[in-house]
């Protein structure tokens, strides 16, 4: 009787899950011949896993752009609307799960172009799968060179590179702070951005006359207190920290618990973020970091959004919390899109002879936003990536990210030598 | 002189922490040969329910220790029936069946974990946050000694009662010989509710040290789930005593190799501790596991 019953059971949870399995087949087999009025738009970025709160910040940049434009009607296209639709993919901040993502918007959801991943190293792994089907893919957050030294045809990133991003923060210490600062130590985190920030932290200090005492590469999620007890001993006067946010609140948590009392204290990315601020409370304040953008900078847009401010004031109303210069990026990464389907004037959904005119209209685009001029490289080291950006150097005063340099960009001058933990 | 003993006072409060960690995953392994795949997420969980405990109550989140051990037990004393139908009857390789089991439910609390209480990195704060005590040539972590001597003392009342009461002699009966233990009289079922209850609780509360220490987000638990495998092997499997040497030896190792070779080779001299241990005493530096 029991036995009996346990194999009625058994057939209709077959039979369950052989419907649900169906119910996914079906739709996906059809949508190769569909026709559509809207472009479908693939997103892979990390939506869970360590790197769940950047994998937000692109999708807040990337949503931003979608329901802008879907508000206005869509991309006009000879005369007609079509309005976006964003297919995400979560790469659970892992690279061969970003590969296999990527691949499954290609293959099964056939959309018509990617935005890409929050990190560099699933960028890294999302690339090669977009070249392998032709797919126009635009990252809007990316930082590590690396990407670009291989020269993907089909791959374009609307941020400089972090080799280029983090000289500014270096360079204002190095020159526009007195006493100047003599020394540096330089930690990052062994993954294909964080490394290339502090690599960019140890050259650019080098070359402003810096001493490196210190250059380490740790992995991801070890315990940071012994590095940086090393890092104390030599007692530089700048401790820069290549990481994302995470892996930057937990390494000034240990700074202070060991009272390490660098003149300042640098970090790119995260320092820009709201999770930073509120991780830190009172203690973010006066560390240094970088950016390429900022809702103060005096740039026009001839599309979407007219100036910064009038793009950080729409985020702010829609999220709550101002901006930062990621979530700029990835919406300016949605644009550049935009702007290039205009010029081919392709409909949705794409064919592969327009795929290839869309990699061509991005090459020869050239064009004004709200987070600044949008020309990607289409020669050398940057080759594709939107490499004409100044960045900024930022610091944390009274709660808030002020620009400080370099030069000419500063709006207010840089707090150094930075109080001692005990005399905050 | 004075990175040496920072160094060294660095590597046992890092070992400190092991221990919390553990203890309890070396007991569950030892009584009930279930390999929790979800220690990880315990941590994580007690981290984010202290962290709504001062959220929404207010107050310093070590005075929700008590009441998080407790609210853990009860978690532990819930999913335990679940767990031992999943490692009883006749299957072929228990362990292998508790090793996925919760191997689902670590997944299961990471997703729900991110569903409910969202992307953003959480972080609470103690009375001790930031706080550290001068020793004139180093520095003690306040927030860090407070886990370390929360580690010894958890690992004490332990022994104390597994050696000394009568509910100890009987878990440890258990360990030794399931069978034997359930012939004379000892009730299995109840035993194991009774440790995994015990676990439960003190691994959720290793989650408010840890939380304060660190920041608290949904991915958290996983380098806590290898730190408790790397104990584990260390101390020996399921011997418990072996539990705070195996802990300090990884704390000082991590703290000694950060400091004087390199952050870098950290995770790879771990490593090669815990090979050296499975080839040459597999039965953990003691050589009293299982």
């Amino acid at each position: 009787m029991k036995n009996e019953m346990f194999r009625k059971r058994f057939l209709l949870s077959l039979l369950l899950f052989g419907l649900v399995m169906i119910g996914f087949v079906w739709p996906q087999s059809g949508q190769a011949q569909e026709k559509r009025d809207f472009f479908k738009i693939g997103v892979v970025t990390s939506l869970s896993g360590e790197l769940a709160f950047g994998g937000n910040v692109t999708k807040r940049g990337y949503d931003m752009w979608a329901d802008t434009i879907n508000a206005l009607g869509g991309i006009e296209i000879a005369g007609k609307k079509y309005k976006v639709n964003l297919v995400y993919a979560d790469d659970q901040s892992t690279p061969a799960t970003a590969a296999v993502a990527g691949e499954r918007l290609i293959t099964q959801e056939h959309v018509d172009f990617i935005l890409g991943p929050y990190a560099s190293g699933t960028t890294l792994a999302l690339a090669p799968i977009t070249e392998k089907y032709k797919m126009p893919h635009i990252t809007g957050s990316a930082e590590s060179p690396l990407i670009w030294k291989r020269k993907f045809k089909y791959t374009f990133g609307t941020i400089p590179t972090v080799t280029l991003i983090a000289q500014a923060s270096i360079q204002t210490l190095a020159k526009d702070v007195s006493p100047k600062p003599k020394t540096i130590a330089v930690l990052g985190i062994d993954d294909a951005f964080s490394k290339f920030a502090a690599e960019a932290f140890k050259t650019t200090a080098e070359k402003e006359g810096l001493k490196v005492l210190k250059y380490e590469i740790v992995p991801e999620g070890s315990d940071y207190t012994p590095p940086i007890t090393a890092i104390k001993a030599l007692n530089p006067d700048i401790f820069a920290m290549g990481n994302h946010e995470k892996a930057a609140i937990e390494m000034m948590k240990i700074a202070k618990e060991l009272k390490f009392n660098p003149k300042a204290f640098v970090q790119h990315y995260g320092m820009t973020t709201p999770d930073f601020r509120k991780g830190l409370g009172k203690d973010a304040e006066f560390v240094f970091g970088t950016s390429v953008w900022t809702p103060n900078l005096k740039h026009e847009g001839t599309t979407l959004f007219k100036t910064p401010t009038e793009y950080a004031n729409a985020f702010k109303t829609k999220f709550g919390t101002d901006p930062d210069y990621t979530e700029a990026a990835s919406t300016a990464a949605g644009i550049a899109f935009q702007e290039a389907l205009r010029v081919i004037k392709a409909k949705p959904p794409l064919t592969q002879e327009q795929k290839d005119a869309l990699i061509g209209a991005l090459e020869k685009l050239n064009i004004k936003t709200f987070y600044g001029p949008i020309k990607f490289a289409t020669e050398g080291d940057f080759y594709h990536d939107n490499a004409g950006l100044q960045p900024i150097a930022l610091q944390y005063q009274e709660g808030k990210t002020v620009e400080v340099g370099p030069g000419k960009l500063r709006v207010v001058a840089p707090k150094y030598p930075t109080p001692s933990w005990d005399k905050r | 002189m004075e990175l040496f003993l920072q160094t060294l006072i660095d590597g046992l409060l890092i070992g400190g922490l092991i221990i919390v960690v553990g203890i309890g995953f070396s007991l569950c392994f030892g009584v009930m040969h279930i390999v929790d795949f979800a220690v990880g997420e315990w941590v994580m969980v007690g981290a984010y329910v202290s962290f709504l405990f001062v959220r929404h109550l207010g107050h310093d989140p070590m005075i929700y220790l008590p009441l998080i051990f407790f609210t853990f037990c009860a978690c532990g004393w819930v999913i335990y029936p679940l767990i031992y139908r999943a490692v009883s009857g006749k299957r072929h390789n228990p362990v292998l069946m508790g090793l996925v089991f919760t191997f689902g439910i670590s997944i299961l609390a990471k997703g729900g974990a991110l569903s409910v209480w969202g992307y953003h990195i959480q972080s609470i704060t103690t009375w001790l946050s930031g706080k550290s005590i001068s020793l004139g040539i180093a520095t003690v972590p306040a927030l860090r000694f407070s886990g370390f001597a929360f580690g010894i003392l958890i690992t004490i009342l332990f022994m104390i009662f597994l050696y000394r009461t009568k509910w100890g002699i009987v878990i440890r009966a258990t360990a030794q010989d399931r069978d034997t233990a359930n012939l004379l009289g000892a009730d299995v079922r109840k035993v194991g509710a009774f440790v995994y209850s015990l676990y439960a609780g003190i691994t959720g509360m290793s989650g408010v040290l840890i939380g304060a220490l660190f920041s608290i987000h949904a991915a958290m638990g996983a380098k806590y789930c290898t730190l408790a495998f790397f104990v584990v092997v260390l101390a020996g499997m399921g011997y418990v005593p072996g539990v705070i040497i195996a802990a300090l030896i990884l704390g000082l190792l991590q703290s000694f190799v950060g400091v004087y070779i390199g952050g870098r080779y950290n995770l790879v001299a771990l490593f090669m501790v815990m090979y050296g241990v499975l080839l040459i005493t597999p039965k953990g530096i003691l050589r009293k596991g299982i």
